[in-house]
């Protein structure tokens, strides 16, 4: 039998909100955004951080939260891709992937979204192989990623500009 | 990353016994929890090959580990060595161990170990893989407490263990245990142990296949589709939205992460579903036993195959006897038949409960052997469904022309003894799923991302023993199908099963990563003895082969597969005598599933791969050999050999084009100056199919008895209560933009912008607009889901047309349709005073009757439509008959490299043509010509389902399967054409599936490049360990001869 667990207090800023909440030791930090939280955006796609669905800021670091643990997120503030609309503004890079046809069934967009951000955030003018790398951990089975490449060079243009 | 550990605990047994059993691997392995099989190694009589299970919650697979003792000295120590594999990395380990007597009689065992642990599995544990280890290294020494207290006692534990297992022939290896259990621990990490120190994090550094060496393209890129302002279609002056590149209605929500997916769905006292599943290819059930599971507080049900057999009724049958004779629950009763098969099923109060209540279910299997490849299931032995009497589902010969003729005037007669299509997956990235309940009122609500929902009803219902009317069946956002998830029905009916046994409560079933990569897998084709005749032009005339395609353990949508691949029989060549036998046969792999080019892929790159062998067989280059084999230009329409009638399209001019675009004569160039250097070099063509809108009408060439033919897809359009537009759809959308090409298309009609149109999302039973072969399959949507689409807005708009006339009291030649001051009106031509807008329209229609003339009261604005397309019964005696509507067509360049040491191939350049006739929307259509390509590169590069001999998925997570990422996507070089298709009414043609064009290219562009080295491509999986195995033993001689006179 599995022995019995004491639940974990944890305290996380979400997209600005703060949650507090008695966890499993074991629950994963997509699975308090999701079943705990209600924050349905950020998707499990492989469990084994292959695929990159589950990609959230964790005090600014991309981070696979299917590979977090709820209780390593305590204390930190994470942003998901509910948090990128700002004042019923998508972000450049949510208008840039529907501008340029960059998701099809979007299920990988918001970690595609987020690790986007990442990426601008730390390189606001990366070309095209920078981009390819920064995306290399989250896999899309639509597009073919083309058209996100596109994607993500207009909106890094745009961010630039504003 | 390093790690060591050491420790010591007491057994009560004498230490002379304690290390004769721990050194005797074959009796202390099984011991272990985890044990899965051992064998001795091939040609190494002192390394034993153990594998274990692993895995944790989520995550499962098999670790296969080599151990060799390498210091003995009883009973005191012994040393043994280890490496091994799992999920991607590979890790070796030393472990050792001293005994000391203990007081009592027993023993101290002092042990140490270490291990070094490389590749990816390292950010999945992230920093908890010690905690990990130390936990299931404590489980190992506690199972060995146990167990070695006496001889008598350990033998009958080790007896009952064995019995489970494969006690093959084994020599030495001994404490491995610990070490087999603490690598279980590292490799089965999908969660670090708290208190771990470093979160993963996500690497932007690159994955595991380098980039594409650049070589300076010869042309720019060209944008694949010129957007149009304005195109008529219908010839009546409509479209003006139709062939824009409109950004879709669906977008919004889904770069707002605020779609709604499968596992989004959430309810009050929800429950959940999961499976203890089979770890063995093929395996009697000897035993279960769930008191455990049951007994853990919030679990709330739990069935056994057997327990399902009792309350329900097989699934129904594509096929007739005896291959019909297959009995499928979707769950094992007494034996199972793949890796991964569901032997109990389990509902608790969290997917986490699930996970300890499976771990919980004891099952005592007898390993029987598996039938692993596909020529070996016809020996039947042994035999897996018995109720069949032999492992053949179906076997039909496709004879047209004077083969013998063709043959007895042949110039030259080439041979290929084998070909093989292999097994891989476009794996969605949203797993399969089902939320259903199963009210006491019997109403079943089952919620779920298939595809084909109305046969889905169709076969629920009679597992269920419920009438289809009870179902209702729906979707909302759906995260990518490409086909896979249309025989998940299986588990749909356990999911409704699952909620009528907890009293009615909703219960959700989402499908783990490693549970989809084991249960869903395209199909694999073996084709054997192929010969083909030729003129002295090269000219293909006769072609003789036996196609073994291989459909895995249960039959689920097949023997459709049978039937489908003769869509595109002689493929785009004008070959009129063929002589194919087709036999289908299960084997101990997971079931197949249609997948993106279902069925006609593996019959398109078989003949792609005859006609480059024969080209290069024959010295004839192989642009030109196409050229002399197209079918022209000129013959569409074209009836093919077997009574497919191809709707229109110009494949040299594609080649032209495609040349073009990839600059192709400046690559051969560029080809003999490298290749003098040394370099293999290769450039292929791939020309092939995409046939779309299914005549159901070709089951009965697989049963005679069937009762499905034709197609139809239902829309519904109506007026909303406030005048707006509102369309429901009968097909299922899994990203390709039905609602901004439904609205397109409906604001054409209405003439409107279609942001006033509002599309529903997804697919409900419950709007009523769908017809009993709804769905998204077939690349179909184009033709029958906006051909209802279509035919909905032409009757809404007549019946607007009949009130505004009236309301008006205008004649109806009169009246212009379009946009005014109050939205969306009728207004009278000349006069734009004399209009009445939707509101006032619906009003009448819906709330105000008695305001209307009774001649105008049947109008209800709310119109039904369901398209059929223009299909006849095939005759099942000539099976000769048109099986599809329309032949969308891509032609694929390649150039690719392979490292002469490595065999690693590399695109070095890549040019996509397609013509798919009319694009409603250009945008769309080129998101599915790229989607199509990955996923064709990703399969001829790096995506194959792998087995050991026993049947072993080894490929059982992402990490192993590797799908395609943007590091191995090359950058495309696009075009198109376009033949507008005569046979639907928009011209378009169904394009989503692209004919795998890729597995055409790559291969033969591989073929091209190691010809020289006397390599024939055989195997559509091109990946650098295939190649080097066929490179280092050269098969040209084995694999293909050539007659001549």
């Amino acid at each position: 039998m599995p022995e019995t667990i004491q639940p974990v207090f944890v305290e996380v800023v979400v997209n600005g909100y703060t949650y507090q909440r008695e966890v499993e030791p074991r629950l994963l930090l997509v699975e308090l955004l999701r079943e705990e939280l209600g924050l349905t955006g950020t998707h499990v796609g492989c469990d084994t951080s292959y695929c990159g669905a589950c990609t959230v800021l964790l005090d600014g670091r991309p981070v696979k939260s299917c590979t977090v643990l709820a209780v390593q997120a305590d204390g930190s503030a994470i942003e998901t891709v509910e948090g990128l609309e700002r004042d019923g503004e998508l972000h450049p890079l949510q208008a840039a992937f529907s501008e340029h046809h960059a998701l099809q069934c979007g299920y990988c967009t918001p970690g595609m979204l987020m690790a986007c951000k990442s990426l601008l955030d730390e390189n606001p003018a990366p070309g095209r192989e920078a981009i390819r790398k920064g995306i290399a951990g989250n896999v899309c089975r639509c597009t073919g990623y083309q058209n996100i490449l596109a994607a993500v060079e207009d909106a890094a243009t745009k961010l630039r500009g504003a | 990353m390093d790690m060591s550990f050491k420790g010591d605990f007491e057994v009560g047994m004498p230490r002379a016994q304690t290390f004769a059993l721990l050194a005797d691997p074959q009796k202390f392995v099984p011991v272990l929890p985890t044990f899965h099989s051992m064998q001795m190694k091939e040609g190494d009589a002192s390394t034993a090959v153990v594998r274990v299970k692993v895995g944790i919650g989520k995550v499962h697979g098999i670790a296969t580990t080599e151990m060799s003792l390498t210091e003995r000295e009883a009973p005191v120590r012994a040393r043994y060595v280890g490496k091994g594999s799992v999920m991607g990395s590979a890790y070796n380990m030393i472990v050792g161990f001293t005994l000391d007597d203990a007081a009592g009689g027993g023993t101290r065992v002092n042990w140490e170990g270490t291990t070094q642990i490389h590749g990816k599995i390292l950010s999945i544990a992230g920093g908890g893989m010690r905690g990990y280890a130390e936990k299931e290294i404590r489980k190992v020494i506690d199972s060995l407490q146990g167990a070695l207290v006496s001889v008598e006692h350990f033998e009958s534990v080790v007896a009952r263990a064995q019995a489970q297992g494969q006690a093959a022939p084994a020599g030495s290896a001994g404490l491995l245990a610990s070490l087999i259990a603490w690598l279980r621990g590292l490799f089965g990490g999908g969660t670090p142990a708290a208190g771990a120190s470093e979160p993963a994090t996500v690497a932007h550094a690159p994955a595991e296949q380098a980039a594409p060496r650049r070589v300076p393209a010869p042309d720019p890129v060209r944008p694949l589709r010129e957007i149009r302002a304005s195109i008529e279609v219908d010839g009546n002056g409509n479209g003006r939205w139709v062939g824009q590149h409109l950004r879709r209605k669906e977008d919004l929500r889904l770069v707002r992460g605020v779609g709604l997916f499968l596992d989004d769905h959430q309810a009050s006292g929800m429950l959940y579903m999961g499976f203890a599943r089979s770890p063995y290819a093929h395996a009697r059930i000897r035993r279960i036993d769930v008191d455990a599971a049951k007994a853990l507080p919030g679990v709330r049900c739990v069935l056994t195959g057997a327990e399902v057999a009792a309350q329900t009724t097989p699934f129904m049958q594509i096929g007739a006897p005896p291959g019909s004779l297959v009995e499928d629950y979707g769950i094992a009763t007494d034996t199972v038949r793949y890796p991964g098969e569901p032997v109990v099923l389990v509902v608790a109060e969290s997917p986490r409960l699930v996970e300890d209540a499976v771990e919980l279910v004891e099952v005592e299997y007898e390993v029987l052997p598996a039938v692993t490849v596909s020529e070996q299931a016809l020996r039947n032995d042994p035999i897996l469904h018995p109720a069949v009497g032999g492992n053949v589902i179906f076997q039909g010969t496709w004879d047209h022309g004077d083969v013998e003729t063709a043959f007895r005037e042949a110039a030259h007669v080439v041979r290929i003894s084998r070909l093989h299509f292999h097994r891989f997956s476009s794996t969605p990235l949203e797993t399969a799923g089902a939320v259903a309940t199963w009210s006491p009122r019997g109403d079943i609500d089952l919620v779920s991302n298939i595809g084909l929902p109305g046969v889905a009803a169709q076969m629920l219902a009679a597992y269920l023993n419920v009438s289809t009317e009870q179902l209702r069946l729906r979707s909302h956002d759906v995260g990518g199908n490409f086909g896979t998830k249309t025989v998940i029905h299986t588990f749909m009916g356990l999911a409704a099963l699952a909620s009528r046994a907890t009293g009615g409560a909703t219960v959700k079933w989402v499908e783990s990563r490693s549970d989809n990569l084991a249960s869903f897998h395209g199909g694999e084709r073996t084709f054997l003895d192929t010969e083909v005749a030729l003129d002295a032009d090269g000219v293909i005339t006769g072609l003789r082969s036996r196609h073994l395609d291989d459909c895995g353990a249960y039959t689920r949508y097949e023997p459709l597969g049978c039937a489908i691949w003769a869509q595109v029989y002689a493929a785009t060549y004008r070959l009129r005598n063929m002589h194919i036998e087709f036999t289908q046969v299960v084997s101990n792999k997971a079931p197949c599933t249609p997948n993106r080019g279902y069925s006609r892929l593996q019959q398109l790159w078989f003949m792609e791969r005859v006609i480059d062998i024969c080209a290069h067989e024959l010295g004839i280059p192989a642009d030109q050999m196409r050229l002399r084999n197209y079918i022209r230009p000129e013959e569409f329409p074209y009836t093919t050999p077997n009574g497919g009638v191809y709707d229109s399209g110009d494949y040299p001019r594609m080649l032209e084009e495609a040349k073009k675009l990839i600059g192709y004569d400046a690559w051969r160039e560029r080809q003999a100056a490298l290749r003098a250097e040394g370099r293999l070099i290769g450039i292929g063509i791939g020309t092939t199919l995409d046939s779309g809108t299914n005549n159901f009408g070709q089951v009965l060439l697989v049963n005679p008895d069937s009762v499905f033919s034709g197609n139809n897809e239902g829309a519904r359009v109506r007026i909303g209560l406030d005048g707006s537009v509102i369309v429901t759809l009968g097909s299922v959308p899994q990203g390709q933009g039905h609602e901004t090409t439904a609205a397109q298309v409906v604001a054409d009609v209405l003439k409107i912008g279609p942001d006033l149109i509002t599309v529903r999302s997804g697919f409900d039973t419950a709007w009523n607009s769908y017809g009993g072969l709804s769905g998204t399959i077939a690349s179909q949507f184009v033709v029958t889901g906006l051909s209802a689409v279509h035919g909905a807005a032409e009757r809404l708009k007549a019946q607007i047309s009949r009130l505004a006339a009236g309301v008006l009291e205008a004649g109806e030649e009169q009246l212009e349709f379009g946009m005014g001051e109050m939205g969306p009106q009728v207004s009278v031509r000349g006069e734009p005073a004399r209009a009445v807008n939707y509101w006032r329209l619906s009003n009448l229609a819906n709330c105000n009757t008695a305001a209307v003339p009774e001649h105008l009261r049947d109008i209800d604005l709310n119109v039904l439509y369901i398209y059929k397309p223009p299909f006849s019964l095939p005759d099942v005696g000539k099976k000769f008959g048109n099986q599809t509507l329309t032949y969308a067509a891509q032609l694929h360049i390649a150039v690719v490299e392979v490292d002469p040491v490595t065999w690693q191939p590399r695109i070095l350049d890549y040019a996509v043509m397609d013509d798919c006739g009319v694009a409603i929307n250009p945008k769309i259509v080129e998101g599915q010509v790229h989607g199509a390509t990955c996923h064709g590169i990703g399969a001829a590069m790096q995506e194959a389902f792998q087995f050991d001999s026993e049947g072993n998925l080894i490929t059982a997570t992402f990490t192993d399967y590797a799908p395609m990422t943007s590091m191995n996507m090359p950058d495309l070089k696009c075009g198109s054409i376009e033949t507008p298709s005569p046979f639907s009414y928009n011209g378009a043609k169904g394009c989503g599936e692209g004919g795998g064009a890729p597995l055409h290219a790559l291969c033969a562009a591989v073929q091209d490049a190691v010809h020289a080295r006397g390599v024939i491509v055989t195997e559509s999986h091109c990946s650098a360990s295939v190649l080097m195995a066929t490179g280092e033993r050269p098969n040209r001689e084995r694999v293909v001869s050539v007659a001549s006179r």
